[in-house]
C-alpha cells in the first residue's frame, strides 16, 4: 500500500518539529492579523481620507484664479483639470495603488522580494523565541504575510464602510460629529459586525497561506513536513499530520467567529 | 414678519449637476426669521428637498450663500466680531440645526438612549450622567421613555420619528429642519410624529418643514414656500397659498393633492 502504518511511526519520531511548527503557524497567524488589520485600517482611512492638498485651486478668491475655478457662467465648475487636480488626493492613490499591487502578484514572489530583497539590508538579531523560532526568519514572515492580507482586509473593511446606508453620516454629521468621529462611533462598529465573517475567512487563510513561509526558513508545520522528506524520503504521511493539523486549526477557528458573529447581530433581531 | 429678527438668510442657492445640465437649485433666495414655521411644498423633484439639505451643507451649493447666525457657512472663512479672519467650522453650526429625515437614520447599533446622547457627550463634552437625565426628559416628553433600552429595529416607525425628533432636540438646536418627516411611514403613524411637531412650533421652534402633508402646513406653518423646477414660485401666508394661488403651477399643483 502507498501509505503505510510503518511510515507513521517513522514520523512520530518528528513529533517535537511537528509540535514547534504548529506553535510556529499559530503565531505566525496571529502576528500577521494583527500587523494585516492595522494595516488595513491604516489604508482604509488612507483610501476614505479627504486630503485634497490641491483643493485650493478650485477654492482662491474669484479675480486670482478666478478663470480656473469658475465657468463663464459663475458656477463653481464640475469637470476639467483644474476640477480633477483639486479633487486629487495623494493618500487614497498611494493607498489604492498599493492594495491593488499586493492582490494583483503572487504571494510567494512577495515573500521572496521581503526576503531576500528589503530584509537584505536590515540586521535582524539571530535569538531564539521560546528557544526554537528563528526570530531572523520569522520577522520577515510576519511582515510579508502581513502586508498582503493587509490589502485584502482593507478591501474587506472598504466594502463594509460602503456597505453602510448614506443615511446613517447624514444624521451622524447633522448632530454635529465631525467626520473622524462618525467613522469611529458610527461606521466603523456597522460595518465591522458586517464583515466579520469574511474577516474570519481572511484569518482562516493567513492559518493556510502561511504555509508558503518554510521557503524562507520558517520553521513552521511545513518545514517539518519537509525535514521529514529529506531525512527518510517518506512524504505522504507527514504530509498527511500536516493536513490534520491544519484542518485542527482552520475548522475550529471558524466555527468560534461564527459563534462570535450571532452573538454580536442580538441587537438587529426583536 | 419684518420686525421679527432674521436667523437664516439664503440668497441666490444654486445647486448644479453636470455643468448645469441638472438644475436642483437655480437660485432661490429666501430670509428665515427666528419662530419661523416654513413649509415648503411641491412637486417631487422641485428641489425642495436639495434646498433644505443645502441648509446644513449635506449638499455642497455650486453657488449663493447662506448666512447662518451672521456667518455664510458657504465660504471656507469668515471675518469674526474682532475683524480677524476665521475658518468656518461646519460642525459647529450642524450643532445648531437639528435634522429629521424621512428615513429616521437612527444608529441601530446603539439603544435609543445612546442614540440620544451620543452627540451630547461627544461633540458638547457633557458629562453621561446630566446626557442621561435630558434625554430621559425629553423621551418622556414624546411618550417614548420606557423605550429608552430598546434598539431601534424594536421600534415602530412613527416611534423611530418622534426618538429622531428629540434626538436632535437633544443638542438644543437654533433650528430644526425636517425633510419630508412623515413620507416613509404607516398611514395610521403619521398623527402621532405631526402632534409632536406641532407641539414644537407652539413653543416657538424655528422650523424649515418639507412635507406632503397639506393639513399640516395649513394649520401650523406661518410661511408656506411653493417650490417647482429648482426655483422658489410662491411664497405667502397658508391662506394665501392654499386659498389664492396665483401662479399657474401651484393652482395644478394644488388641484392634484387637495
Amino acid at each position: 500500500m502507498f501509505i503505510q502504518m510503518k511510515n507513521f511511526s517513522v514520523v512520530a519520531s518528528y513529533a517535537q518539529m511537528f509540535q514547534e511548527g504548529l506553535v510556529v503557524t499559530i503565531l505566525l497567524s496571529l502576528f500577521t492579523v494583527v500587523f494585516g488589520f492595522v494595516l488595513a485600517l491604516a489604508l482604509v482611512l488612507m483610501r476614505m481620507s479627504s486630503f485634497r492638498p490641491f483643493l485650493w485651486l478650485a477654492h482662491v478668491s474669484p479675480g486670482v484664479f478666478g478663470f480656473f475655478e469658475r465657468d463663464g457662467s459663475g458656477m463653481k465648475r464640475d469637470s476639467g483639470f483644474v476640477y480633477h487636480l483639486g479633487r486629487f488626493n495623494p493618500l487614497s492613490f498611494l493607498a489604492t495603488a498599493y492594495v491593488e499591487i499586493l492582490r494583483s502578484t503572487p504571494v510567494l514572489v512577495q515573500i521572496m522580494i521581503i526576503y531576500f530583497g528589503v530584509f537584505q539590508f536590515i540586521d535582524l538579531p539571530s535569538f531564539k523565541l521560546f528557544g526554537f523560532i528563528r526570530f531572523n526568519r520569522f520577522f520577515p514572515g510576519v511582515v510579508a504575510l502581513g502586508m498582503n492580507s493587509g490589502a485584502y482586509l482593507c478591501e474587506i473593511i472598504r466594502s463594509g464602510v460602503q456597505s453602510i446606508d448614506g443615511g446613517q453620516s447624514e444624521a451622524a454629521r447633522s448632530l454635529g460629529l465631525r467626520q473622524s468621529q462618525n467613522f469611529q462611533y458610527i461606521i466603523l462598529p456597522q460595518a465591522l459586525k458586517n464583515i466579520l465573517p469574511a474577516i474570519a475567512n481572511e484569518f482562516v487563510v493567513i492559518i493556510k497561506e502561511s504555509a508558503i513561509t518554510y521557503t524562507i526558513g520558517v520553521q513552521d508545520i511545513m518545514a517539518a513536513v519537509q525535514a521529514v522528506k529529506g531525512a527518510t524520503s517518506i512524504i505522504m504521511e507527514p504530509l498527511l499530520v500536516a493536513t490534520a493539523l491544519y484542518f485542527c486549526l482552520c475548522f475550529p477557528t471558524s466555527k468560534i467567529i461564527a459563534y462570535f458573529e450571532r452573538r454580536m447581530s442580538r441587537g438587529d433581531k426583536r | 414678519m419684518a420686525t421679527r429678527d432674521s436667523l437664516i438668510q439664503v440668497t441666490d442657492l444654486k445647486k448644479h449637476y453636470n455643468r448645469g445640465a441638472i438644475k436642483a437649485l437655480d437660485g432661490v433666495t429666501v430670509d428665515i426669521n427666528r419662530g419661523d414655521v416654513m413649509v415648503v411644498i411641491g412637486p417631487s423633484g422641485s428641489g425642495k428637498s436639495t434646498f433644505l439639505r443645502s441648509l446644513n451643507l449635506l449638499e455642497d451649493p455650486t453657488s449663493g450663500s447662506i448666512v447662518f447666525d451672521g456667518v455664510d457657512i458657504t465660504k471656507r472663512k469668515y471675518k469674526d466680531s474682532q475683524g480677524k479672519m476665521v475658518k468656518v467650522n461646519i460642525d459647529q453650526h450642524r450643532q445648531k440645526m437639528g435634522m429629521v429625515f424621512q428615513h429616521f437614520n437612527l444608529f441601530p447599533h446603539m439603544t435609543i438612549l445612546d442614540n440620544m446622547t451620543l452627540a451630547p457627550i461627544k461633540v458638547k463634552g457633557q458629562d453621561r450622567a446630566a446626557a442621561e437625565e435630558k434625554a430621559l426628559a425629553l423621551l418622556d416628553r414624546v411618550g417614548l421613555k420606557d423605550r429608552a433600552g430598546a434598539y431601534p429595529i424594536q421600534l415602530s416607525g412613527g416611534q423611530k420619528q418622534r426618538v429622531a425628533i428629540v434626538r436632535a432636540l437633544a443638542m438644543e438646536p437654533e433650528v430644526m429642519l425636517f425633510d419630508e418627516p412623515t413620507s416613509a411611514l404607516d398611514p395610521e403613524m403619521v398623527g402621532e410624529v405631526l402632534d409632536v411637531m406641532k407641539g414644537l412650533a407652539r413653543e416657538g421652534m424655528t422650523m424649515v418643514v418639507v412635507t406632503h402633508e397639506m393639513g399640516f402646513a395649513r394649520e401650523v406653518g406661518n410661511r408656506v414656500l411653493f417650490m417647482a423646477d429648482g426655483l422658489l414660485l410662491e411664497e405667502g401666508t397658508p391662506q394665501a397659498i392654499f386659498e389664492t394661488p396665483q401662479h399657474p403651477r401651484l393652482k395644478d399643483f394644488l388641484s392634484k393633492v387637495l
